[in-house]
């Protein structure tokens, strides 16, 4: 039985961030978006208006909380009070599962706002897994990593981050949220296949999906998630439904966020791929009838 | 993990550093921990694009907390500013919103005392009383029953909690109406020197609001919501006031109504017996 249908992780479709400037519309016109996402640190406080948001979100769809300041693989120890407030964030929206990245976000006390690439090394991968099992404890849903946009490698890694992240996922018996637009940046930047990265994540364990666009600086591409998702983006998105079958899948936007028809739109687009997809082996299946 | 943890000691450091990556003392050694580019991207360049970013996402979201401020000394020299405050005062929580916490003691206190005008330091306390205001937990409604069963003699002895949101501010300016133009996309404007007393608060429909209220509200807030009793707390007033507390008496009623009508009263309490 795959990781899904062990933990019975349900798919929930096409969703979209939950993002400030579509608040209003989205909490008045209940637009048709099968599920929404939000990022679990701004939910995390005791009161306020972005509480009170996030019931009535919750009280039309389903909720997804992704984090982005866990620090899975951080050297600091895990920080119990963030643990316990995404145990609470967990709870209050009943989420089926939550997630955050394969990174570090601080040292030594300080918090350095992003996420940053670990290396990719035997020792690296006892402490990550470790924690993750922690992790998974004390929120009390499945927890899934996601891979993360890179501009930098160690050059003490032994393993590639594929390698590193389906051997995390096994040993800790972990979810992955696979970012596709993510694997298509760190490979323009670090130079390996997009699609055999693809080709190699473990399928049954991929529970949800990322799509986003991103900008090209020249030398590297940076993660902005502020544009479509490109064409090459899209090509990788069905190689992967194809692997993993239809999973969950989210269009992320969060700089210069655009009109709510561009997302709808994308979303849209997504949900087409999916159903393209998923009609396939019906459609062989029919035409060996006829 | 101690070879985990020194490398991420040394990349944190030079993405936190206001000099390029490849101009740190430590540019050879990170030489050494991260590997080039196929794209002919070095070492110091790949670290260079998590260095932008921690300044930029880090000034962004102060630029964001105060806008009041940045409206005052304009974006550039809050840059400088914020730069050096960060310097100072590193991100020490994964809660980004906390992030300009100590700004208003950084400028009140620290050697941006001098450079900066009172207008601009009354800015930054209000700007971040919005924010303390934003962030603050929710307190369930306050039961006004209470204030008509109490027997008289037991209100000497009340203890008053407010609503966590509400946060008290002497300024020297019309900051809060310089802020809201702001807010409105105006231009800042003039802020006369007026002395003000100020409450900032998230109402019940979660919006924040400021109103400026007389010094003997203001002085009565400030005791009770240090703890101290009702009785002793009137008492205090009326002494700072010049009044004796029967004369005092019906302006206290009214404070009461207006606190408990804009929500600010989270709960009454009496010693047992």
């Amino acid at each position: 039985m795959g990781y899904r249908e062990r933990n019975h992780i349900p798919d929930l479709g096409v969703g979209v961030g939950f993002r400030k400037p579509h608040v209003a519309h989205v909490l008045r016109e209940k637009p048709a978006v099968d599920w929404f996402e939000i990022i679990s640190e701004n939910y995390f406080a005791e009161g306020g208006i972005q509480r009170s948001n996030l019931e009535a979100l919750r009280g039309a769809y389903r909720v997804v909380p992704h984090g982005v300041s866990l620090s899975i693989g951080g050297a600091d120890p895990l920080d119990h009070d963030y643990l316990s407030r995404l145990r609470d964030l967990v709870r209050r929206i009943d989420a089926p599962w939550c997630s955050d990245h394969l990174c570090w976000t601080g040292i030594g006390g300080i918090d350095v706002h992003d996420l940053l690439p670990l290396p990719y090394t035997r020792e690296t991968l006892e402490h990550v897994v470790e924690r993750v099992r922690r992790v998974q404890g004390e929120v009390g849903v499945p927890f899934a990593l996601e891979n993360p946009s890179s501009y930098m490698e160690y050059r003490e890694s032994t393993m590639t981050e594929y390698e590193f992240l389906a051997e995390v996922a096994e040993q800790s018996d972990a979810g992955l949220l696979l970012d596709v637009n993510n694997v298509f940046v760190s490979a323009y930047n670090h130079g390996f296949d997009a699609r055999s990265y693809i080709d190699r994540i473990p399928a049954d364990r991929v529970v949800q999906v990322h799509l986003a666009g991103h900008a090209d600086r020249g030398s590297y591409l940076l993660d902005t998630h502020s544009d479509r998702v490109a064409p090459a983006v899209w090509d990788l998105y069905r190689r992967a439904i194809r692997r993993s079958g239809p999973v969950s899948t989210l269009i992320e936007w969060d700089e210069c966020i655009p009109p709510w028809q561009t997302l709808a739109d994308e979303a849209a687009e997504a949900r087409v791929v999916r159903d393209q997809l998923a009609l396939q082996p019906a459609r062989a299946a029919s035409s060996r009838l006829a | 993990m101690n070879r985990l943890a020194s490398l991420q000691k040394a990349v944190a450091e030079a993405i936190r550093s206001d000099v390029s990556c490849g101009q740190t003392p430590s540019a050879g050694s990170l030489a050494g921990l991260v590997a080039a580019s196929h794209r002919g991207m070095g070492p110091a360049d790949r670290l260079e694009v998590y260095r932008e970013q921690f300044w930029l996402r880090h000034l962004s979201s102060l630029e964001e907390d105060y806008p009041t401020l940045v409206a005052i000394l304009g974006a550039p020299a809050f840059r400088e500013l914020a730069a050096r405050y960060l310097r100072a005062f590193p991100p020490r929580t994964w809660n980004l919103e906390r992030l300009g916490e100590a700004l208003p003691s950084f400028l009140e206190h620290g050697e941006a005392r001098a450079e900066l005008s009172e207008l601009a330091r009354d800015s930054a306390r209000v700007d971040w009383a919005f924010m303390a205001a934003f962030g603050a937990p929710d307190a369930p409604p306050f039961d006004d029953r209470i204030l008509a069963t109490t027997p008289e003699d037991r209100w000497p002895f009340a203890r008053i909690a407010f609503h966590p949101s509400v946060q008290l501010l002497m300024v020297s300016h019309g900051v809060d109406e310089l802020r809201e133009r702001v807010q409105h996309g105006a231009p800042p404007g003039d802020a006369p020197e007026a002395r003000k007393h100020l409450v900032v608060w998230r109402d019940r429909s979660c919006f924040l609001r400021v109103i400026a209220i007389d010094d003997g509200a203001f002085e009565l807030l400030r005791i009770l919501k240090e703890g101290a009793p009702l009785g002793a707390s009137c008492e205090q007033v009326a002494k700072s006031l010049g009044q004796n507390e029967a004369d005092l008496g019906p302006r206290i009623a009214q404070w009461f109504q207006q606190w408990t009508a804009k929500g600010w009263l989270r709960a009454i309490d009496f010693p047992a017996g």
